[in-house]
This record gives structure tokens, sequence and C-alpha cells, in this order.
């Protein structure tokens, strides 16, 4: 049970309080956490989610420079305060197209409205933002027009939600639409840690299969895949039915209207990797010289954009001078350079070079910078996903179907 | 219960009223617009509601414009009423009076013909919190609970258990929660069964101490039909009302096996789910469930698993961290069930902290022949990490992999590698680390010595690293060559070494060298010992001077004393008991596991028991906590017999019986306790020489002198009070509420106690010493307030509560005696104010 909700700017500025039970908390607490973010080093995103102060326990979600902080005195499942402050955070984000403190400030009275139906009395009511969107009308350009033109400013809907009073939660009963079409994205993050020796540690998918449906009445939804058996690890959205998944490996599913993440997955055990990066750092009496190559391994069809290295350089690095043959190098004041190459060039291979002048007195580099690597490939689904079909039933006319991929690098780590 | 403080910001910044006159030209303005209809008044109160709730929210105090506010509200645009609700909510407890103001147009609210506003205005009314205005929400509450609308039902259930809290017994004299019952097993609607679900235990947690019946209420809701009709439902339920459902099946007793799988396939795709709190409760009822049936419990393991990592690498890293500490408790209760998913706690680049640091342990855990070589490359490669910490921790994990396995060949070189890799931490870290090494595999002594020898002592300066150096230096000072130079120099700069346990280290390293070596050594020792004869440590000269004396006594005595052959250590101490970590697992899905502590170990006693303290003892601070180290050494323990109890009661309808129900029948645990108390008390006694002891003539003594004293009423021979009394809150604030005053008298504090009284804590431990204990105490100078009681020591357990309130500028007390046996209390009325009496005297 959540006493109270404080979200703190990235400076420690209490912006909003919600208390929500007859327990009042202190702002007195915002000042305690704000001592212990300090002292902690003061970044707040390096702080435990979870955190005892002397009067109350503390969940804090550090997203976008707002810290949103829950206090409770009670036990409680910790993820119960983790999950509802990351909905909060979600579902602000999506009512205030962003988050950020002006938005924030400037949107307070929606903030609250919005606490109000997520959580009465410490107890999460509902965080479904397709309910609260009826309940609560987001602060769009539409309706900012429409208040001008007709006088009438109110972001309440002065219905009640239909979906509160059907059987499936996350639906409304009666769609009407304009459009008819439904899109299936599949948007996968190839996580993959190379070591020192340039073998590949552990290469896996991570991937969704998102939903964007524009769909009237009660359409009833099938999709199945080519090849279910890779799949590893799934979450389904509470509209998936199980059964049919368990039996067949066929998702069926009556779908939320507008956006939503279906599944997510995990691949695993995967062998081939896009791009290689193979960074060479030999040490010779207080300088390092620095090279990095960067290719392509296993060519996916596609082509393979967006792509940047970033590394820390070490702290006992002095200086450093840093030069490619394709790209822009950058050297930011943490000491973090980063390296955007963008696509490949047919012609050469991208290849950074250069010299780290280490601190007086140290003869060697013995501590070495992780590689990160950036890309963005469209159109591929890296882990070999593919969709078989999709079919709609309940559906009045055919609709548009359309069907995406794209793969980008999750946490891709060279390690030298 | 304060009122938001006045503005307490640090950089006001100019936009921002400084003081009055913005708060009074907006009551201005509001006061305008009151009556107003013009077209566009909507529109101006809006702009100054949302001043006025800007104001609000970043802290200043706008009540004054309470009574303008309300009578604004009076409109039909619903954003200018939720602002409304919004302000009222927040200043009616501290404007009570003026609340009354709003009662009117929010009952009108209630009657709404939209089901929106009825349901906010009545989630308004309830959060008020205005103790007299409870009547005014009885016959809403009543409405709202038959409403057509799920929503107004929804917002009146959570509104049951706001008029509960303000106010128990008229939400219990109109009988709501019997309502709610009715209403969670019929109402169509999922969400006002779960807000229903979620008051009734709520109110039954806490009145479950008060009268029987809410304890058979508090069953009747783990009865399988409930449980059973409530999980037929749970796919309605959205995902918070789940993970309450979930909540109460894990502590629901299945009748049989049958019951056990029937839930556990109903529940299987919960697992799934994409709420990680929701697949978490599943787990704890899985785990639950399965608890006596070995084979599944260890198919559970299996089948929870990868959810489990599912959810700790997709999400957010404070999302990872909460799962990774479940998965840490899982992990060391079945290292060998996760051998094979080592990969997945490999730390990522761009990890916090805080979770590398879970991973670490946990690969450490997971560690066995077969994964062995690839855990301690990866650990190997964390050594070079830019993260300081992270590369300390994973030194270390390298070495308690080492400790822990039988062919340490391997492992060995990499840590003398580390050794080479010229780190300062580094090098530190894995000094410590081949020290353990070393005491456990002496085998491996030469390899290492060869490596260690090498290192120069200026380049260690973290005082565990220079320790395990120079244990090693005086352990294996015969293979090397330098050693007693090197502790010489060592001795040379006794002055410049900081640390006490260095130079406890280098004393008898000393001495080692010397049994060893002799010649080389004997100046270097009689430096030493000189340098911690005149040593101001304490341990360090004590060390010194018992060298030196059995060296004076007999050398080969002491070398039988300081050097004697050594045994290989087997198996190092773990720092957590088994029954700490069975507890934690008991508490599966709570914050304890993300402290890796029972709940008991950091929970407030305020929140530990489904009990709520009076406003009253609940502001004062617990006095016991804070008083000696004996007392403490009984909380825990009594803690320990608490929860037991608490979770029997929990756990166990069946064998919970009217007569058991934990609170009401202390005495178990009681007289065992006494017995516990026994034996430390001649502890304690040794322990504190300064205070007077309670011994049983003391007790006499005092006794006599209330004869004197008392001249009404004979008092009965003598009255012993048990030294160890015990007694939680809970059962005292029970007590408190039942009992009759028997005594009510004011007594005087000598000049000399008004003196010592400075705080609380020194009346306490002063009492303490008569056999009275504290259970609460507060407040500054010049009144504190103080609860005490105290135990018959023989014969049936009988309490004496006592609420004492010192006033040290009048030097009166005022004392208030409760007793279970009210004849006694004139003796024990005696007993304290002789001790009161002798406070600050003594």
């Amino acid at each position: 049970m959540l006493q109270c909700i404080f979200f703190l700017s990235d400076s420690g500025e209490v912006m909003l309080e919600k208390q929500m039970t007859g327990h009042r908390v202190d702002r007195s607490i915002c000042a305690w956490f704000w001592d212990y973010v300090l002292s902690q080093g003061g970044d707040p995103s390096k702080i435990l989610p979870v955190i005892a102060s002397p009067t109350h326990y503390l969940f804090q979600l550090f997203r976008d420079g707002i810290i949103f902080l829950a206090c409770t005195q009670v036990e409680m499942p910790p993820l119960m305060g983790i999950e509802f402050l990351r909905r909060v955070a979600d579902v602000l984000t999506d009512y205030l197209g962003g988050l950020n403190e002006d938005l924030i400030k400037d949107n307070f009275i929606i903030v609250y409205e919005l606490l109000d139906e997520m959580m009465d009395n410490g107890f999460p009511l509902t965080t479904e933002p397709n309910i609260l969107r009826e309940m609560i009308t987001p602060p769009n350009i539409v309706s900012k027009m429409l208040s001008v033109v007709t006088g009438k400013i109110s972001n309440v809907s002065t219905r009640l939600p239909d979906a509160t009073a059907s059987c499936i939660p996350w639906r409304k009963t009666n769609m009407k639409h304009a459009s008819n079409e439904v899109y299936v994205n599949l948007v996968e993050e190839m996580d993959a840690v190379f070591s020192r020796d340039g073998a590949l540690v552990k290469c896996e998918i991570y991937g969704e299969v998102q939903v964007d449906s524009h769909l009237p009445g009660l359409p009833d939804l099938t999709l199945s895949f080519a090849n279910p058996s890779i799949l590893n690890d799934m979450r389904f959205h509470p509209c998936v039915r199980f059964r049919p998944w368990e039996s067949d490996q066929i998702l069926s599913f009556v779908p939320p209207d507008g956006e939503f993440k279906l599944m997510t997955y995990r691949v695993k055990k995967l062998k081939s990797t896009p791009i290689y990066v193979k960074p060479q750092l030999t040490s010779d009496t207080g300088n390092c010289h620095i090279n990095v190559l960067v290719g392509i391994r296993n060519d996916p069809g596609k082509t393979i954009d967006s792509i940047t290295v970033q590394f820390q350089l070490p702290f006992c690095v002095a200086s450093a001078n840093l030069t490619s043959n394709h790209g822009t190098v950058n050297i930011l004041a943490d000491k973090t350079c980063s390296w955007s190459i963008g696509q490949i060039p047919k012609d050469k291979s991208p290849s950074l070079s250069g010299n780290l002048v280490l601190e007086t007195g140290l003869d060697r580099l013995h501590v070495f910078p992780v590689f990160q690597v950036g890309f963005k490939i469209m159109g591929v689904a890296l882990s070999g996903l593919q969709i078989h079909k999709l079919d709609i039933k309940n559906a009045p006319s055919q609709p548009y179907k359309g069907f995406r991929a794209l793969t980008q690098a999750g946490e891709y780590e060279v390690r030298s | 219960m304060a009122p938001p403080p006045a503005p307490p910001q640090k950089s006001p910044s100019p936009s921002q009223p400084s003081g009055k006159s913005e708060v009074s030209d907006l009551k201005l303005q509001l006061r305008q617009l009151a009556g107003s209809r013009a077209p566009g008044a909507d529109d101006s109160k809006r702009d100054l509601f949302k001043r006025v709730i800007s104001y609000m929210t970043v802290g200043i105090d706008v009540s004054a414009a309470f009574s303008e506010m309300v009578m604004c509200s009076a409109t039909s645009d619903i954003v200018l009423k939720k602002m409304c609700y919004l302000y009222v909510g927040n200043y009616a407890r501290c404007h009570p009076d003026l609340a009354l103001l709003t009662i009117n147009f929010l009952q009108k609210d209630c009657h709404d013909e939209d089901p929106m506003i009825r349901g906010l205005a009545l989630r308004s009314l309830c959060s008020l919190r205005v103790p007299n205005l409870v009547e005014y929400l009885v016959a809403p509450l009543g409405a709202g609970l038959k409403d057509g609308s799920s929503y107004v039902r929804m917002v009146a259930a959570v509104g049951v258990l706001k008029l509960y809290h303000i106010s128990a017994a008229t939400c219990l004299d109109s009988d709501f929660p019997a309502m709610l019952k009715s209403l969670m097993l019929t109402d169509p609607d999922a969400q006002v069964v779960a807000n229903c679900l979620f008051v009734l235990q709520e109110i039954w947690n806490l009145e479950a101490n008060k009268s029987e019946e809410a304890s058979r209420e508090r069953e009747t809701i783990l009865s399988k039909k409930i449980v059973y009709y409530l999980l037929n439902r749970i796919k309605e339920f959205n995902e918070w009302a789940q993970c309450l459902v979930l909540e109460l099946v894990a502590k629901y007793i299945p009748s049989d096996t049958d019951d056990i799988f029937d839930i556990m396939n109903l529940l299987e795709d919960r697992l799934q789910h994409a709420n990680g709190a929701v697949v978490l409760a599943t787990i704890k009822v899985f785990l639950h469930l399965t608890m006596s049936m070995t084979d599944v419990h260890q198919q559970v393991y299996e089948r929870i698993k990868a959810p489990l990592l599912t959810l700790v690498g997709s999400g957010s890293s404070e999302q990872s961290y909460a799962v990774l500490s479940h998965l840490h408790l899982l992990v060391m209760r079945a290292p060998m069930l996760f051998s094979s998913d080592y990969k997945h706690f490999y730390c990522q680049f761009s990890d916090p902290s805080y979770v590398k640091k879970l991973k670490l342990e946990m690969l450490t855990a997971i560690a066995n022949e077969s994964n062995t070589y690839e855990i301690v490359t990866e650990l190997c490669e964390y050594a070079g990490n830019v993260d300081v910490p992270i590369a300390r921790e994973s030194i270390r994990a390298v070495g308690k992999i080492a400790l822990q396995q039988y062919d340490v060949n391997a492992i060995v070189d990499r840590l003398l590698q580390f050794l080479e890799m010229e780190k300062d931490y580094v090098t530190a870290e894995t000094l410590v680390l081949v020290k353990d090494l070393l005491r456990k595999y002496p085998q491996w002594s030469h390899d290492c010595i060869a490596v260690v020898g090498n290192i120069s002592s200026k380049n260690v300066q973290e005082p565990k690293a220079k320790a395990a150096l120079i244990w090693m230096l005086g352990e294996y000072s015969q293979d090397m060559p330098d050693a007693p130079y090197i502790l010489e120099s060592l001795i040379e700069n006794w002055d410049e070494e900081n640390a006490a346990e260095v130079r406890l280290h280098l004393l008898t390293a000393a001495m080692k060298c010397f049994f060893k070596r002799p010649p080389e050594t004997q100046k270097a020792l009689g430096a030493a010992l000189a340098a911690g004869l005149a040593d101001s440590h304490q341990d360090v000269h004590d060390r010194a001077l018992f060298y030196h004396r059995l060296l004076q006594y007999d050398v080969s005595v002491a070398e039988h004393v300081v050097n004697p052959p050594k045994q290989a250590v087997s198996v190092f101490a773990d720092t957590q008991s088994s029954e700490i970590k069975d507890r934690v697992f008991d508490e599966f899905n709570s914050l304890s596991v993300v402290y890796q502590k029972p709940s008991y170990m950091f929970t407030d006693k305020e929140h530990r028991e489904p009990f709520e303290f009076s406003e009253e003892i609940g502001n004062l601070s617990l006095g016991q906590e804070s008083v000696g180290n004996a007392p403490r050494y009984d909380e825990s323990d009594k803690d320990l017999l608490l929860s037991t109890s608490e979770r029997e009661e929990n756990g166990g309808p069946s064998t919970n019986g009217p007569a058991a129900s934990g609170y009401s029948a202390p005495t178990d645990y009681n007289s065992s306790l006494v017995s516990l108390s026994s034996q430390t008390q001649s502890e304690m006694a040794i322990s504190d020489p300064g205070m007077p002891k309670y011994t049983s003539q003391m007790t006499l003594a005092i006794d006599d002198l209330l004869g004197l004293s008392v001249s009404a009423a004979p008092a009965p021979p003598s009255l012993k009070l048990n030294p160890k009394a015990a007694l939680d809150p809970g059962t005292f604030q029970r007590k408190w509420g039942q009992l009759a005053v028997s005594i009510s008298q004011d007594c005087s504090v000598s000049p000399q106690g008004v003196a010592a009284l400075t705080t609380p804590q020194a009346l306490i431990r002063h009492m303490q010493t008569s056999c009275i204990q504290c259970i609460a105490s507060g407040g500054q100078s010049p009144n504190f307030k103080f609860f005490f009681f105290a135990q018959k020591l023989d014969g049936p357990p009988s309490f004496f509560l006592v609420e004492c309130i010192v006033n040290t500028s009048s030097a009166k007390a005022q004392v208030k005696i409760k007793a279970d046996d009210a004849t006694a209390s004139e003796v024990f009325f005696g007993l304290f104010q002789s001790a009161l009496s002798k406070f600050g005297v003594l």
C-alpha cells in the first residue's frame, strides 16, 4: 500500500505531491531522500530502487530527469511499487507526449487527475492507457483547438469508459472507426557480448511483437509464426488466450484499440552477428595506441544503418587524439568517446585510430574500455522469426494488414 | 497531521508568491467570481483554481482561501470540480470547521446524474478525513455501494476503508463489512470485487485482534469457497487486482494435493503475464503450495526459472533489481538448478552497479565443476573494469569460488595474474584472497609466496590488504628470504601505521618470524614489542604485553602458543544463518527479499502487526530500542517468537481455534522468555558493573522501605518483579485499553532527578534497574511522557502498566497505573515511587 507519491526534479526540487491515505507523509522525506542521493554521488540513476529511510520505505524510479518517489510504511510486494511507478511514468509520457519538468508543471492538473484514477487509497486501480484515455482526454492539439473554437475546455469525458463495464477490460464494447487496418511489427534487439579475444560470449535477441490495431467491433485475431519453436521466455499481453498458444503456438486475441505490445520473447544461442568491431590497444611507455576496425560479418541482406561505436576512455588517460577514415568522432566531457559511422561504405572498411596519452607515472594501460555498438536494420528480424499469417474473424469487411520488422542493437558489447 | 509546511523553498523563483499578498489577492478574485453567472466565469475560475493548486503543489499554504474555494465550487464543469475536490481533500484535515462547508456540495454531487461525478464526489467526501464529519459519510456510502454504476460502487468500497480509518466504530455499526462481503461475492464488475476484497482484508486484519468474530471473518475469506470463486474470475481482474488475489491464495491452505494441482493449473499462464508483479505473486503461490511436497517443489523451481530470468532480461534496471533479489534468494537455496544458466548473470556494461553486485553474488553461488572455467574467465574480465567497486567485487568473487572448489589450480594462476596487473586496489583485494586461500589450501603456498614476495609493501596501503600481506610474511617467513627485513622496515614505520588491525598483525608476524629465524628477527621483535607496549590502542598494548610476558616466561611455550601447527580451514563461517534465510523465503515477494532480511528486522513495530497504534503512542519513540544491550537482545528474541506465532496464525485456519489466536494468549512465549532471560541475566550483571544489580535482596530492601511509606492497606509480604519482563507494544496497547486505572496519583521528583532528566533514556535506564521496563517514551523538556510496564515474577503472568508524565519545571510526576491484578497495584505503586525517587540520587 503506497502512502504517498512525490515527483522530484533532477535537482531535488519537489514538483508534485499526491497523498494516498490518511497517513500523511511529510515532504521532509524528500529532503532526506535528496541528501541520500547526494551522499551516493548525486546521480539519481545510480540509486537503489528500494531504499529504507528512517521513517518510510521508498521506491524510486528515475525517468527522463524526473524522480518518481513512492513511500510506504508497510510490507508489500516490491515489484508492485516499482511496476506501478513505471506505469505512472509510461502513462504520463503517453499523455504529455514526453516527460520533463516543464511538461509536468504545465499539466499538473492532468497529472493529478491521472493519479487519482490510477490509485485509490494506496491500491493501484487501472493503469491501462486505453481506459484512462477514455476517462481523461490527453491534452493534444486537437482538443486544444476544439476548446478554443467552442470555448469549452474540458479534458474529462462526461461518460464513463465502456470498458469498465465490459468483460474484456482492455477494449470498449462498441468501437467505430473510419479506418480498418492492423499492423504487426517485429521489433528485435540484439544483445551480444564479445570477449577480449574476439570470441562470442553470448548472443541473444529480445523481441517484441507490437500491434497497432484500428478495427471496428469486436474483432478476433489469430497470428501464427512459421517457426515458433525458436521462441523462449514469452510474455503476453493480457488479451492473449493461453490455451491456443500452449497447444498450437498460435496467438489468439481480441486486440485493444491502438498500439500495444502483444508479446515479448527471447531467442537464445544465436551464432551469427551482423557486424564485427575489432579493437586493438597496444601500450608503450606512457602511450597507448588504439585502433578499431568495423565491418560486416554476416550480411543480413538489408542495409545496416546508424552504426555507432561508443566507449569510455579509462580515467587514467590524460589526453586522446583519435581520427577515423569514415564518420565522425566526438570525445565528450566525461571521457565518453562516440564514433558515429552511419552506413558502412562499399569501398573501404571504417577504422578509428589514434593515440592515448596516459597519466604520468603509468607505463601501461591496465583498464580497458568496453565498446558499445549500435546499429539498426530495417526490414529484417535477425532472430529469423517469421510471421506465417494473420487471420481476422468477426470483422465486417476485410481490413488492411501490414507487417514490418526491425532489428537494432541492444547491449552489443565488445570488450578489449 | 501537520499542515503542509509553509514555504520551505530553497530557491524561490520570482513567479511564486512570496507572502500573503498573493493569497489574499486570489481570495478577492475568487470572491468576486463566486456568485457570477457571466458566460466567461468558468474560464476565469479555472485559471484561478489552477493558480491556487499550483501554489499548493509547490508547497505554499493556500488554505486561507478555503471558504472562497468552497463558494466557487457550485459549477457544472467537471475539471473545476476535480480541482476543487483536490484542494478540499488537501486542506480539510487542518480546517475541520471549514470542511463542514464542503459537505453540502459534496453530498449534492453524490446525487448527480453523472456516475463519474457521483464517484468523484464520494471519493472526495471520504478523503476529507475529518472525524466529526463522519455522520455525513454513512448515508452516501450506503447509497454508493448500491449504486447502479460500477464506478461508484468501486469508489464506495474503498470509501468504507477510509471511513474505517477515521472511525472504526461507525463503520462497523453501519454494517458495512457485511455489505462489502455480499458485494464481493455477487458483483459483476471485477474491480468492485477486488476493491471489496482489499478493504475487507484490511478491516478484518485490523479487527482480528479485538474481536473473535473478526478473526473468524478473516478466515472465511481464506475458505475454499471464496478462494476458488476469486480464482475462477482471475482473468477478469486487472493486473493489480490479480496481485491481490494471488497474495490471498498464497495464504490459503489447500485441503489435499488435488487442490494444489487445480490451483497451479489454473494459474500457470499467469507466469507469462506482462506485469512482473503478477508473475512474482504467482511464483509465491506456487512455492508456498508445494512447500510440503519435495519433488513437486523441485519441479516448481524448474518451472519458474524461465519466467524469472525473462523478467530480469526485459524491462528496466529497477525491475531487474527487484527480480534479481528474488532470484538471488532462489539461487542461494538451490544453486545447482541454475548452474547451466550462468550466462544470464553476466554483467552488462550498462547495468547499474547494484544490479552487477547481485549478479556477481549469484555467479559465485552457482559456480560448480562444469561452469567454473567460464565463470572465472568472465569474472576476470571485470577485474579490469572501469567501475572500481565492481572490479573489486569480482576479484572477491573469484576468491570465493576458489574457496568453494576442489580444483583450484587454474584459479590460483588467475589470482596471481591479478597481482601482476599492478593496480593498487586489484593487488589489495587479491592479497586478502590469497591469504584466505592459503589458510584453506596450504599446499599452494609455494606458488603464491613466490609471487607475493615480489610485492613491495609500499604499494599496499589498504589496512586489510596490508594485514594479509603481513600475515603471510609471518606465516611463511621461512620461504621468503626477505621476510624479516620487510617486517623490520614496517616496524620502523610503526607510528605512521594508523590501523590497529595492521599493528596487531605486525606483532604476531614478528613473533612468528622470530621463532623461525631468531637471529635475523630479534632486533625487529624487540622494536615491535617496545612500540606495542607504548601503543595507545588497548588491544595492541595488551597483545604486546602478553607476548612480552609469554617470552619472559618460557620461549618454547610461547612458540607453542603463537606458532602451533595449523590445520587448514575447511569451511569458512557463513554470515547469514540458515534460519534467517528460511524466514526470508517465507516472505517471498516482499521487501524482505530486497533487503535480504526478514521483515521483523527492519519493519517498525508500529506496522509489524495488523494493528494500528493510537496517534498518541505512535508519536512517541519506542523506548526499548535505544537502551542498553541486553534489552535489545531480548527484543529480537521476542520478535522471533512473535513472528512465528503470527505466521502460524496466518497460515493455519484449521489449527487456529479461538483460544489459540496468538496475541490474546501471550503466556507461552512469555514463560519461555523467562527461562531465557535467566541465562542472560548473569551476563548482564557482569557486563554492566556500574549499575545497581537487581537481585532479589534489592527488591526485598525496597519492600521494607515500602512497609514504612505506605500506611494504608497491609501490603502483601513482597512483590518481586520479573527483571526481564517482556511485552510487545500491541499487547500493551490492548491491555491499556481494556484495564481500568487502579491508581492515579502525583508524586514528586527529586531535584537531582530533574537535573538528570535531560533525555527520556536516562529515566528509562534507571527504571530498568528496578525491573520496570519502558515500552514507549517521548517529549522534550520540560514535559516527558513514558509508558512503563513490569511483570510479577512468580505465579501467573500479571502485568503492571504505567503511564508517567514528568514535568521537570514543577518537579512532579503524574502516575497512572493499570494492573492485571488490581490488588497488587498499591504495592507496585510503592515500588515505582521509590524507584522514581531514587532517580538521580544514586
